[in-house]
């Protein structure tokens, strides 16, 4: 499965947040971040309410399938 | 987890241990020439030292480094159980076509020891190739 839309680094750039400071505070790896903004894994869905959360935002903002 | 109870467990385990090889020293368990050891208790008893020192070890110096298991590792690490579980079952079939259905002729010990570093070399390899992919 792919997911057709993902606005995760877009999001964080809005927010002004480095990959770092978004895997503190959403308690993940960097490398998490990178393989999410890249698509190469697929957040769960408690880490995609996470990044809800801290963007304020609902998850069909961030990610779509 | 969090690195404190991390720690905690590392004592408690290295405690069983010490406690499982009293109790089998205490009742005669495991008595028959166990390597170096003399008895199954003995190394138990040994092994807990071991993980009691690596512990305190861990609370002076280490556990102030924040270390974070995320999902993703936990995914990895389900996918390389799989891999290095059907590597098992492949390799087992192969060796027993090429070398056809004979019994094992090495010592018990000496086998198992094999087959655990095998499977913890292709499961470590495996982990570290998915680590990239995902």
């Amino acid at each position: 499965m792919v997911l057709t839309k993902n606005k995760l680094r877009e999001y964080r750039n809005r927010s002004k947040l480095s990959q770092e400071k978004l895997a503190q505070r959403v308690d993940v790896t960097r490398q998490t971040i990178i393989s999410i903004e890249n698509g190469k894994y697929i957040p769960s869905l408690v880490l995609a309410l996470k990044f809800a959360k801290q963007f304020k935002c609902k998850v069909e903002d961030l990610f779509g399938v | 987890m969090k690195n404190k109870t991390r720690v905690i467990m590392m004592y408690s385990i290295a405690l069983v241990w010490i406690m499982l090889g009293l109790l089998f020293n205490h009742f005669n368990l495991g008595v028959s020439n166990f390597q170096i050891y003399g008895s199954v208790g003995n190394w138990l008893v040994y092994i807990g030292f071991i993980g009691l020192i690596i512990a305190t070890v861990k609370l002076i110096f280490i556990a102030k480094k924040r270390k974070t298991i995320d999902e993703r590792m936990e995914f990895v690490a389900t996918k390389a159980n799989r891999v290095t579980f059907l590597c098992l079952i492949i390799a087992a079939f192969v060796i027993m076509i090429i070398d056809g259905i004979k019994p094992i002729t090495m010592p018990y010990h000496l086998f198992m020891s094999y087959l655990v570093c095998g499977i913890l070399i292709v499961y470590f390899i495996s982990y570290k190739v998915l680590l990239r992919f995902y």
